[in-house]
């Protein structure tokens, strides 16, 4: 590299070193509110950190769409609850438009009858728009296992690679910044479960999984530059090393978070009801992604102490120079 | 500058051809876009198998495709998953009922001979057996049965003073007493003589003056010389033949004496149960396929009509070009000039990536078009790094050329890092997920992969060939602080 590097030499404009008590204590209550909603969410009924989905439980929801006119006509959800298997929860969708049962799991003969009661009481239905999904309780403990595995097996990834590439320092800096950005995301649907009964299913792990290898972007991001500003400025403290850094990428941190969440955004707007929550949690997860690279990670990497690793990058791009 | 130039004609090159590869090949649309059901089967071990071998999974595999094909569903698949599940998608179908019917059985056919001297017992239980029929017929609102069971059944069911199982109703006490009843008209028969591993073909027919079915069977060599054997040896006695169905007794027939010296020959038989029509059909298409080597269980059922699955594919159409819209017009705003080359560079990538996935093919899901959606905004984030980086260079008074030459290489290493650690996760999810945590996994790594081409190769080019025209030389129309400049 034959640059300049008066870019790198520039006394910051923002240090986020002055900041560091309002993140930090920021920092320390969102944790709290987070692992209070877990808590709270484990003493409730729902016997559980968030409140689990038909995917992990196991058990068999049935939609229907009943095919009305101009209104729809009401009928008697009494009348609907004869019909249905003992423990069944039924919840009406779209101002009585649709129809949504759950029960234990059913047998594909079973679920089929189930269809056709609930055709005699509010039909007619329209055939094509039924959904039905049955998991196995079996599935379910199968899927709570894979996704946890998933995401230590992608947490030990990504901690060796960091260390690889940069230092061990910076591995548990990682680790730190994906157990929170996982662990607020899991506080947030914690909430929204004990208050609005939001369920989490296999979508949402997906989510979580998604972020554990996504939100740390931002924050690989301010890693290398401050390998960047090392080569030119090696004898800078800890602190001011961070604040460059931060100041040098904090507007791409925010630009970067904003073109990522714009599409989310048009997934919670118009992507339908399945996508939903998935996509709720995903604009959530990068928000808090982007927010632990500024507000998380610089101001506890002074705290470590010491002098922060030096090694040099062996990656460049030589393309038609 | 040839290289530029040669980048240019290879970029042209590929959009030529995914143009060309999206028109021949359509995109596969998974179940949840097109409608249709899918049954998970988890294949469970039984008797000396313990442990569900590869080779076990694959015999189950192809009993069942034999199975799916009876069916006559078009384009159905089935595919091995993990371990021990099969998975079957059955597009177009929107109740499962009749394939889980014929696939979740075992379809183990057993041909028995009667013990001896249990002809008294066996006469009384058939009779329970027919009166119970009758009777559960009639409550079905299906009793055209005369005369009426009520009475004889109820004399009967007190005479053998069976104790009153506990259920709610009055059918379930007679299905109870029905399956008990079964059981113990099975335990009268001998072990197999000989099973259905010896089926060559079947076929139904409807009985002549009647609604009912019958299922007609050709054995092979040995399974005919068997099936005389076994008639020559109960021909002429009061003893039953009974042919058992994955343990149940689905018929049993007396033997004529006129069959004592050699049994019935010729290598077939017929099984005229009552049944139906659609009963008779599916027996026949399950022991065409032949008996699955191991009992199966349908653990998961996901069907979904066809215009919900239409109106996912509106949905999520909606949400890509509106998500695609608001990022190249947020790119445009803040960088000008190099944000509309990245918002090029972004429909490079939609569309060489909507062509990889016609051409490998990768079946869109809707996470999978979820995942899509999400690689559009972590696409512009290395033309962020990178225009990030030309700014400083830019602020630094550089030149033009040079300050975007420098932004591309100095970004590298940390959009390298970035995208690398994502695909650590995705490689997880797509290792240790399944079925839709896969499919979303698959297409957002395809797109972090293919993003870094298009933000790096792509944007480089084309940004190259707009500033070779002095016109748009201008630092205004760069990156758009113009106070900074």
């Amino acid at each position: 590299m034959t640059s300049s590097n008066n870019s790198l030499l520039r006394e910051p404009a923002f240090r986020i070193h002055k900041h560091r008590r309002f993140c930090i204590s920021l920092t320390v209550v969102l944790v709290i509110f987070s692992v209070l909603g877990i808590i709270l969410s484990w003493l409730s009924p729902i016997h559980a950190p968030l409140k689990p989905g038909l995917d992990f439980t196991g058990g068999t929801a049935i939609q229907v769409e009943r095919i009305c006119k101009s209104s729809c006509t009401d009928f008697s959800i009494i009348d609907l609850r004869k019909q249905l298997p003992p423990g069944a929860v039924v919840q009406t969708l779209d101002a009585g438009k649709g129809v949504s049962v759950r029960s234990l799991a059913l047998t594909p003969a079973e679920s089929g009858e189930l269809v056709e009661k609930i055709d005699k009481v509010v039909g007619p239905l329209q055939a094509s728009a039924t959904q039905i999904n049955t998991i196995g309780p079996l599935l379910g403990s199968q899927l709570l296992r894979s996704s946890l595995l998933a995401l230590i097996v992608s947490f030990i990834g990504v901690a060796i690679y960091i260390s690889l590439r940069y230092a061990r320092l910076y591995a548990a800096m990682a680790l730190l910044c994906l157990s929170h950005d996982v662990l607020l995301t899991s506080g947030l649907f914690a909430w929204l479960g004990l208050l609005f009964g939001v369920e989490v299913d296999s979508l949402f792990a997906v989510a979580l999984l998604t972020l554990a290898g996504y939100s740390i972007n931002d924050t690989v991001v301010v890693f290398d530059r401050i390998r960047e500003q090392q080569q030119v400025l090696p004898d800078l403290t800890v602190e001011d090393q961070v604040d460059r850094a931060v100041a040098g990428t904090i507007r791409r941190s925010i630009y970067t978070t904003v073109a990522t969440e714009l599409p989310i955004l048009a997934l919670i707007l118009f992507g339908g009801e399945t996508l939903y929550w998935f996509a709720v949690a995903l604009f959530v997860g990068v928000a808090i992604g982007g927010w632990s690279s500024i507000g998380l990670i610089p101001p506890v990497l002074p705290l470590v102490g010491g002098k922060l690793p030096q090694k040099q990058s062996e990656l460049s791009l030589s393309l038609g120079e | 500058m040839s290289k530029p130039q040669g980048w240019l004609a290879l970029i042209l090159a590929l959009a030529i051809g995914s143009v060309f590869v999206l028109r021949s090949l359509p995109l596969s649309l998974g179940l949840d876009l097109r409608g249709g059901s899918q049954l998970t089967l988890l294949v469970k071990p039984a008797g000396i198998v313990k442990k569900i071998e590869p080779n076990k999974l694959e015999a189950v595999q192809e009993v069942l495709e034999r199975r799916v094909n009876g069916l006559g569903v078009s384009e159905a698949t089935v595919t091995s998953s993990g371990e021990n599940k099969i998975i079957v998608q059955l597009p177009g179908v929107q109740d499962p009922r009749k394939a889980a019917d014929v696939l979740g059985t075992t379809a183990m056919l057993e041909f028995r001979a009667q013990k001896l001297n249990t002809e008294q017992e066996m006469t009384g239980l058939m009779r329970l057996k027919r009166l119970l029929e009758a009777k559960l017929d009639q409550l079905a609102g299906r009793g055209k049965s005369k005369p009426d069971p009520t009475n004889s059944l109820k004399d009967l069911l007190t005479s053998l003073n069976l104790p009153t199982p506990e259920a709610a109703t009055e059918k379930e006490q007679l299905e109870i007493i029905l399956a008990d009843t079964n059981r113990r008209i099975v335990a009268l028969f001998d072990p197999p003589a000989f099973t259905g591993t010896h089926l060559i073909d079947a076929g139904r027919q409807q009985q002549p003056n009647s609604e009912s079915w019958e299922v007609t069977l050709r054995f092979d060599r040995i399974g005919g010389d068997q099936f005389a054997a076994l008639t020559k040896s109960i021909a002429g006695t009061n003893r039953l033949l009974g042919i058992m169905l994955d343990g149940k007794s689905i018929s049993e027939a007396s033997v004529g004496p006129q069959f004592a010296t050699a049994g019935i020959t010729g290598g077939s038989a017929s099984i005229t149960g009552q049944f139906s029509a659609e009963q008779a059909r599916n027996l026949e298409v399950q022991l065409r396929g032949g008996a699955l080597p191991l009992p199966v269980e349908i653990i998961e059922n996901r069907s979904v009509g066809p215009t919900l699955g239409a109106e996912n594919v509106r949905n999520s159409l909606v949400a890509a070009i509106l998500g695609t819209a608001l990022v190249g017009v947020f790119m445009i705003f803040i960088y000008r000039l190099p944000g509309f080359v990245a918002v090029l560079a972004l429909c490079l990538y939609a569309l060489f990536n909507l062509a990889i996935y016609a051409l490998i093919p990768v079946t869109l899901t809707l996470p999978g078009i979820a995942g899509f959606i999400l690689s559009i905004g972590m696409a512009v984030d290395a033309n962020i790094l990178i225009f990030e980086r030309t700014k400083e260079e830019l602020q630094d008074k550089n030149s033009l050329f040079r300050s975007v030459e420098v932004g591309f290489s100095r970004a590298f290493s940390s959009i390298f890092d970035g995208h690398f650690t994502t695909l650590i996760s995705c490689a997880a999810l797509a290792w240790l997920g399944s079925g839709l945590v896969r499919g979303f996994a698959i297409t957002l790594s395809i797109g972090v992969l293919l993003s870094l081409f298009t933000a790096l190769t792509c944007s480089r080019t084309l940004l190259h060939l707009l500033l070779s025209y002095p016109a748009l030389r201008r630092p205004w129309l760069f990156l758009g602080s113009p106070s900074v400049l």
